[in-house]
């Protein structure tokens, strides 16, 4: 059996499975920040769907009616337009519906969307809790933090990413900008702005849930119809979000997708690890 | 050496029960500066056993994790969204509505919590008064109710029946003036200028019976989108009700209520769901268990406070 207590530089001659050398290993995640992570892929989806079923009853996009349909709902508009565009859906049954058909729980579907969006959002608020919890008890929150080289570093992962497809086309070297931290510049910005749009929606949430008991908040953006507006925006934070999240996930690799489920990394280079020589 | 038992943390974790003791050996790190600066993440070397061992249990909680969300997005989802997705089997169980409903009386609870008679909801200038639609839910009524109308009050602490008529609700009380938001479930919101007594006054003047904490308030002259009668009822708190901006409205923008806007009196309680605004209130119950209400019968919240 072996123990910590042996000199470090023995540790592998000391294994009770020679044939199998030991791997080293970082921690990535604590286990509250991954499974409060993968609990925001349900609780989002059921704001978001329910949030549109919300959005149907009185859109905050709207025109004078069409003098011929009576429709006002720029999002009936969307609807229509792609049905008339798009190939396969020419002969969708309802145009105008099409936007709540596919994007919400459907169209005239009030209470029950009301029901679902305040369970999920109690949840979304329990589960934000839960996240910063594992950040504070992992200490990772501390790799989130916004730093004053990250414009410059930002900038030099966007040139990375949108000329990776062209270097890859032409055959070039394309080198990975280098950085010894947990997250590169434009990883750290994602998930330190997420958060906060996390807490921005809650607050803006509230600001139009209770708008006379919490007045003051809704003031606070600028009244309730625009803390309507700003809550109807922060929705597409998240989406426009998780398209680059899972791209760049899968082609990060396979390592970087499981991090997430169990918490190590084999990438031991990419944390600035200093070992210890003896 | 400055081992600070940060590379240890794996030892911690629950070991298989296999027998095989995970290999960990310690890396010191740089001491962190400052406090916000980030610290190396705690590397250690792990047997690929151990490894193994705890990829699987993570896949495992992970993927039952999964299937969790997946059942309970097909418990929790409206039938009709169901159906949309190509779910055709009935999946409503039987606790599905009393669920959904908790989720709902929790936030009625965080609601009537937030609620203090002391705490007033903002009012407005005459400028900023917005169009006010009529939002009757079916049809409008025929104005035909207007002249023999009367409000009857029953559980009352005289137990007497009592009904006045139009007149003597403006002559035997005061008329106070508010411009407030009137919000509706729909997210909608219009800033109106409204007149009529407070229905605090009417609780002293005729006080209800003394366990009373709901008022049941219905409109008799309600007419459903076919123009079928379709009275209207209402539960409100007696807290609510009793608050200084909660009004039982007689004038709109400066003029007697229209038929479009409830005439001759309707409730105006800005503390609450324009749903609760009952329009041409005929009577008003006070009763001492939650009275039922048309909208919490369609699958709305009961309390309604904003």
């Amino acid at each position: 059996m072996s123990h910590s207590t042996l000199p470090d530089c023995e540790a592998n001659s000391t294994s009770t499975l020679p044939e199998q050398p030991s791997v080293l290993v970082v921690r990535k995640h604590h286990f509250l920040v991954r499974w409060s992570h993968w609990l925001n892929i349900p609780i989002l989806l059921g704001l978001i769907l329910s949030g549109i079923s919300i959005y149907w009853a009185s859109p905050i996009y709207q025109h004078k009616p069409d003098p011929n349909t009576g429709n006002f709902d720029v999002a009936a508009d969307i609807g229509v337009w792609i049905c008339a565009h798009v190939p396969g859906q020419h002969h969708y049954s309802s145009p105008p519906d099409w936007i709540y058909n596919h994007m919400s729980l459907g169209p005239g579907m009030l209470a029950p969307a009301l029901r679902l969006h305040w369970l999920c959002a109690y949840s979304f608020m329990l589960n934000g809790m839960v996240y910063v919890a594992g950040l504070v008890m992992g200490g990772n929150w501390r790799s989130l933090l916004p730093r004053q080289t990250d414009l410059l570093d930002a900038i030099r992962m966007l040139r990375y990413y949108l000329g990776f497809p062209f270097a890859k086309l032409a055959r070039r070297q394309w080198p990975h900008p280098l950085f010894n931290t947990k997250y590169n510049a434009l990883q750290r910005a994602a998930y330190f702005f997420v958060p906060v749009a996390g807490f921005l929606s809650v607050a803006t949430g509230w600001a139009i849930h209770k708008p006379m008991q919490l007045h003051w908040l809704a003031a606070l953006f600028g009244g309730y119809n625009a803390a309507r507006v700003w809550h109807f925006w922060l929705m597409w934070v998240y989406i426009l979000f998780v398209v680059p999240h899972v791209i760049l996930v899968f082609a990060d690799g396979w390592d970087t997708l499981r991090s997430m489920v169990v918490g190590w990394s084999t990438r031991v280079e990419r944390s600035k690890v200093v070992v210890n020589e003896q | 050496m400055n081992n600070d038992g940060k590379g240890d943390s794996l030892q911690g974790e629950d070991t298989p029960s296999t027998g095989v003791e995970p290999e960990v050996k310690s890396v010191s790190v740089k001491n962190p500066q400052s406090f916000f600066e980030e610290r190396p993440l705690p590397a250690s070397e792990m047997s690929p056993r151990v490894l193994r061992y705890q990829s699987r249990r993570d896949f495992l909680g992970f993927g039952a994790g999964a299937l969790a969300v997946l059942a309970g997005a097909g418990f929790l989802l409206p039938r009709d969204t169901l159906s949309r997705l190509g779910v055709r089997r009935n999946m409503d169980f039987p606790g599905k509505e009393w669920f959904l409903n908790k989720a709902l009386c929790i936030d009625d609870d965080v609601a009537e919590a937030l609620y203090s008679v002391n705490r007033s909801v903002p009012t407005y200038t005459k400028s900023q008064i917005t169009p006010l639609k009529n939002n009757y839910n079916g049809t409008t009524p025929d104005p035909g109710y207007i002249p023999g109308w009367k409000l009857t009050l029953d559980g009352l602490a005289s137990g007497l029946s009592i009904s006045l008529d139009i007149r003597n609700l403006l002559t035997s009380f005061s008329v106070h003036e508010q411009i407030t938001r009137l919000v509706c479930v729909e997210g909608w919101s219009a800033i109106a200028w409204w007149a009529g007594l407070r229905f605090d006054d009417l609780l002293r003047t005729y006080p209800p019976m003394s366990q009373a904490k709901w008022a049941l308030v219905e409109s008799s002259v309600n007419l459903d989108a076919s123009g079928n009668p379709d009275p209207y009822y209402m539960s409100i708190d007696l807290a609510t009700a009793r608050h200084p901006q909660t009004l039982l409205a007689t004038h709109f923008n400066g003029r007697p209520l229209t038929v479009d806007h409830g005439a001759p009196l309707r409730l105006l309680v800005p503390l609450k769901l324009g749903l609760k605004n009952v329009k041409a209130i005929t009577r008003i119950t006070y009763v001492v268990e939650e009275p039922r209400d048309y909208w919490a019968e369609r699958g709305y919240s009961r309390y309604d406070g904003i």
